[in-house]
């Protein structure tokens, strides 16, 4: 049992139409758009058909457009239902970043960061809500300039990358000019799984195009683990010590074997990258956290902790997300019950109060309503 | 005691040589001028740690930046590539348990000479080792 | 037979080391640290490697290895003899074999690119015959590092133009993240040269449309195809507009292909053209300006007037054409098999004016008829 204030680092916002959207596009590319309204995507198209027709919580559908497009409803059936002081936005997830057109791709981009600073902080002004930064990343001079035109706004908490724009693991080092850009801005990266399934270069899962939703959710944190190794063996964290890295949306059973994996490797592979001076898990316990979503479910609950303390010291890693309102959300008493009860003030709240770019303004925080009557 | 174990131009400069000593398997290395002599079994599996290369430790400062360190030896394991420095036997990849036991050795009138210790009383093999490691 | 050509200037002639261990030579120590091993080994160095066994087993011309028997130009006295003075060529280009370092590991790619043009300067480019110019290989992973060598080894003065052929970013050649090496490109004032070949390795992209390609035969008939996507690239985002000084020479692709690439481009572009606000001319004017086709391997007809009749479709491409022999591989053109296909009122500008414009000489060209130099 969790009564405690949560911090949720993962709700998915939308707009209700593409043109609230395209409203906030720049006047040179809302014309090339508008003129095209009937054949431009603005966003890749979904892939895997979804067994109710939907990614997202059925629930969560509503008259007024797309689901997690109404503040109303988020603040039924999330914000109000549950004593969160803070929930972190994360678009859509982001695929306006990687349609073909690397320049429009951008400007949707900036389109979107305007849209969200606009529509969900401005105007609801609801003081537990923060949004992240969508970073350009087909173009990376792209998204150094969006971090360096937003990223001191208070109300941002992390440059969010999702999109894999050059097809490349994101320690490369052609996306490093935007790691310095947010290292610089005191931001974490935050990277949500996803990104490599539209078509850029890079591939989703190892071997192959998965046909089904239950095939590509099967093996799905593939790519996004392949990212954090990246960071590792690119020497990111020695090149950017202050840099914080979040992944977001990939589960966790399958850290100690990531941590085991690169750690009995790296005796004989740190000659072939010796700017990796540490041992790679010292690195991942530093640098890196981990939303708890979506938590697997093990036969025996007791499977799962077993598992994550073999690792050792995950309570301090794991930040809760609710991912609100995708079909496989996790219900926040569910998690409270399957982590042990000690690491639960950690895994809600102090974890990512450590963690994301909180504005220090404490007017801001005193206007938090008081909780909802505890779950 | 230290034994002579041959002249130091019968070493290759850099290479390990497999010598038997007291019992044991010791991989000999001679390189600018020092000797070192480090136990011929390998700390991860047993392998044969001193049959492999040696090479100048490499190290790194910045992603893609490479340096030699031409001032460190390592010994290279022909199994899994496991590296250990050459002087001091420990792994060379950073704070690890794994590490080889070195025996004092130098050059003294152009000769080898390494002390393995007394004599073992009976072989100190890999495979002795292996069964009764804990 | 009479001479009835002008002196040839040969852009593509494809020079190679007698083994790799030539090349690892000129590694710095640090990486030959990590790439070789003792010399009494025999375990292989294979830095490069070959993609599809060639039907022979060598994708060269059975009679061009040397006395010695080493690769097919790899010996310089071979060359001479059977292209050099043979053909009368008063200069020729030295352009790698061919020019792609398909290693994965960015910063390894970079050495051996370096290592690649510190051998060509110093074993070819040092020998006293002035025919001999070479190119430079520009490494691919990374821009930067691209722009950084144009800058190095393109002050050696035989060098004369800079070759981008391995696709190490996994982006058109024309996409923005690439400017880099055309500034220095610019600013060296050296062409960029472009070669088949370079979208295959490191998984980056796809040397044809549609798959891989299994067998020499498949990928050979449609070794155009990434080439002149990169063309297109060029023209659509505007590298031009940026730079425009800069030349572009593409070779080993064919010919015929031109025609179907201005003609679609001419028919499309003004129903798309709001898409590119940026280029302020039409992009078959760009082309023509621009770019440079070497004119090998021409394809065969069954009338020899044939390919004439299909380039005057578009008009005005003997301005466009430059030989090459693209010696010693297995298809190289004769230029006579060349020249009987072209008006003769093509001959100068194909086999001499058009490369004497486009490239870096260090000197001037002589009188359009003068004798060969001597050996």
């Amino acid at each position: 049992m969790y009564d405690g204030p949560i911090i949720d680092i993962d709700v998915h916002h939308r707009w209700t139409s593409e043109q609230e959207l395209i409203d906030y596009l720049e006047p040179d590319w809302r014309e090339v758009v508008e003129r095209q309204r009937s054949s431009v995507h603005l966003e890749p198209p979904a892939l895997f058909h979804h067994t109710r027709g939907s990614n997202k919580r059925v629930d969560a559908h509503y008259d007024g457009g797309p689901p997690g497009s109404s503040y109303e409803l988020n603040c039924e059936q999330w914000l109000d239902a549950y004593p969160v002081e803070r929930a972190v936005l994360t678009y859509d997830i982001g695929g306006v970043s990687v349609i073909p057109n690397p320049f429009l791709a951008s400007a949707l981009c900036r389109a979107a960061n305007d849209w969200s600073l606009d529509r969900w902080i401005a105007q609801p002004n609801d003081p537990r809500l923060y949004s992240s930064l969508l970073v350009p990343t087909q173009i990376p001079a792209d998204g150094v300039r969006e971090i360096e035109r937003l990223g001191a706004h208070p109300r941002i908490v992390e440059a969010l990358v999702v999109g894999n724009g050059l097809g490349k693991p994101f320690g490369h080092p052609l996306y490093h000019p935007i790691y310095a850009a947010a290292a610089e801005h005191g931001l974490p990266i935050a990277i949500h799984n996803g990104g490599d399934l539209w078509n850029t270069g890079s591939q989703y899962l190892g071997g192959g195009m998965p046909g089904t939703r239950f095939e590509f959710h099967s093996a799905a944190p593939q790519s996004t683990i392949h990212h954090l190794a990246s960071f590792i063996t690119h020497g990111v964290f020695e090149k950017f010590p202050t840099l914080k890295l979040v992944i977001v949306e990939i589960g966790v059973a399958w850290v100690p074997w990531f941590l085991w994996k690169l750690d009995s490797q790296y005796a004989t592979l740190r000659r072939e990258s010796p700017w990796v001076k540490r041992l790679p898990s010292e690195y991942f316990y530093e640098h890196v956290r981990l939303s708890s979503q979506p938590l697997e479910v093990s036969p025996d609950k007791n499977q799962l902790i077993e598992l994550l303390e073999s690792a050792g010291g995950l309570e301090n890693i794991l930040l809760f997300a609710s991912d609100y309102p995708h079909w496989d959300t996790d219900d926040p008493s569910y998690v409270a019950r399957q982590l042990p009860r000690s690491w639960l003030p950690k895994v809600f709240y102090q974890n990512a109060l450590e963690t994301l770019r909180w504005p220090s303004d404490a007017a801001l925080l005193d206007r938090v309503p008081a909780a909802a009557a505890a779950v | 005691m230290f034994v002579d174990v041959g002249a130091a131009e019968e070493f290759a400069e850099g290479r390990p040589r497999v010598i038997q000593l007291a019992g044991r398997e010791i991989g000999v290395t001679l390189w600018q001028g020092e000797v070192f002599a480090l136990r011929n079994i390998c700390p991860h599996q047993y392998g044969p740690v001193c049959g492999g290369y040696a090479m100048p430790m490499l190290l790194g400062d910045a992603d893609g930046v490479l340096e030699v360190d031409d001032d460190r030896l390592v010994i290279v394991c022909p199994w899994h590539g496991w590296e250990f420095d050459a002087r001091t036997g420990r792994a060379a990849w950073g704070p690890s348990a794994y590490r080889l036991k070195t025996f004092p050795a130098r050059i003294e009138d152009g000769r080898v000479l390494v002390d393995a210790g007394p004599a073992q009383p009976a072989a100190k093999t890999a495979e002795a080792v292996a069964g009764t490691a804990d | 037979m009479p001479r009835k050509l002008p002196p040839i200037i040969d852009l593509d002639v494809h020079h190679t080391w007698k083994s790799e261990a030539d090349l690892i030579r000129y590694l710095p120590r640090k990486w030959r640290e990590l790439v070789e091993l003792p010399p009494d080994t025999k375990l292989p160095v294979d830095a490069i490697g070959v993609l599809y066994a060639h039907a022979r087993g060598v994708n060269k011309r059975m009679d061009a290895f040397s006395e010695e028997g080493h690769r097919p130009g790899s010996d310089y006295e071979t060359m001479r003899t059977q292209l050099l003075d043979k053909l009368e060529v008063e200069r020729a280009v030295l352009t790698f074999d061919v020019g792609q370092i398909g290693v994965a590991n960015p910063y390894l790619q970079t050495a051996l690119a370096r290592a690649a043009n510190d051998w060509s300067i110093d074993e070819w480019l040092s020998i006293p015959d002035e025919r001999l110019y070479g190119a430079l290989i520009v490494p691919s992973h990374s821009p930067e590092e691209g722009a950084a060598e144009i800058r190095r080894a393109g002050q050696n003065d035989r060098i004369v133009e800079a070759l981008l052929v391995t696709n190490g970013v996994g982006r058109p050649f024309g996409h923005p993240i690439w400017d880099p090496v055309y500034e220095a490109a610019v600013e060296m004032d050296l062409p960029i040269a472009m070669h088949p070949g370079g979208d295959q390795w490191v998984h980056t992209t796809q040397a044809a449309a549609g798959g891989i390609p299994m067998s020499r035969f498949e990928f050979h008939t449609l070794s155009p195809q990434a080439n002149v996507f990169h063309i297109a690239s060029y023209l659509l985002y505007g590298v031009f507009e940026r730079f425009p000084q800069l030349k572009l020479v593409v070779v080993e692709n064919g010919v015929t292909w031109i025609p179907h690439l201005l003609l679609r481009l001419e028919s499309q572009f003004d129903a798309h053209r709001r898409e590119f606000p940026w280029l302020r001319r039409r992009p078959t004017e760009v082309f023509r300006e621009h770019v440079r086709i070497a004119t090998h391997p021409l394809e065969l007809t069954p009338k020899p007037d044939a390919i004439f009749e299909c380039l005057e479709a578009v008009g005005g491409l003997e301005d466009v054409l430059v030989f090459a022999s693209d010696y010693p591989h297995w298809d190289t053109d004769d230029p006579f098999f060349v020249a009987q296909r072209f008006p003769e009122s093509w001959w100068p500008k194909i086999f001499r004016d058009n490369a004497a414009a486009a490239c870096r000489w260090p000197t001037p060209l002589g009188p359009r008829h003068a004798a060969r130099v001597a050996a």
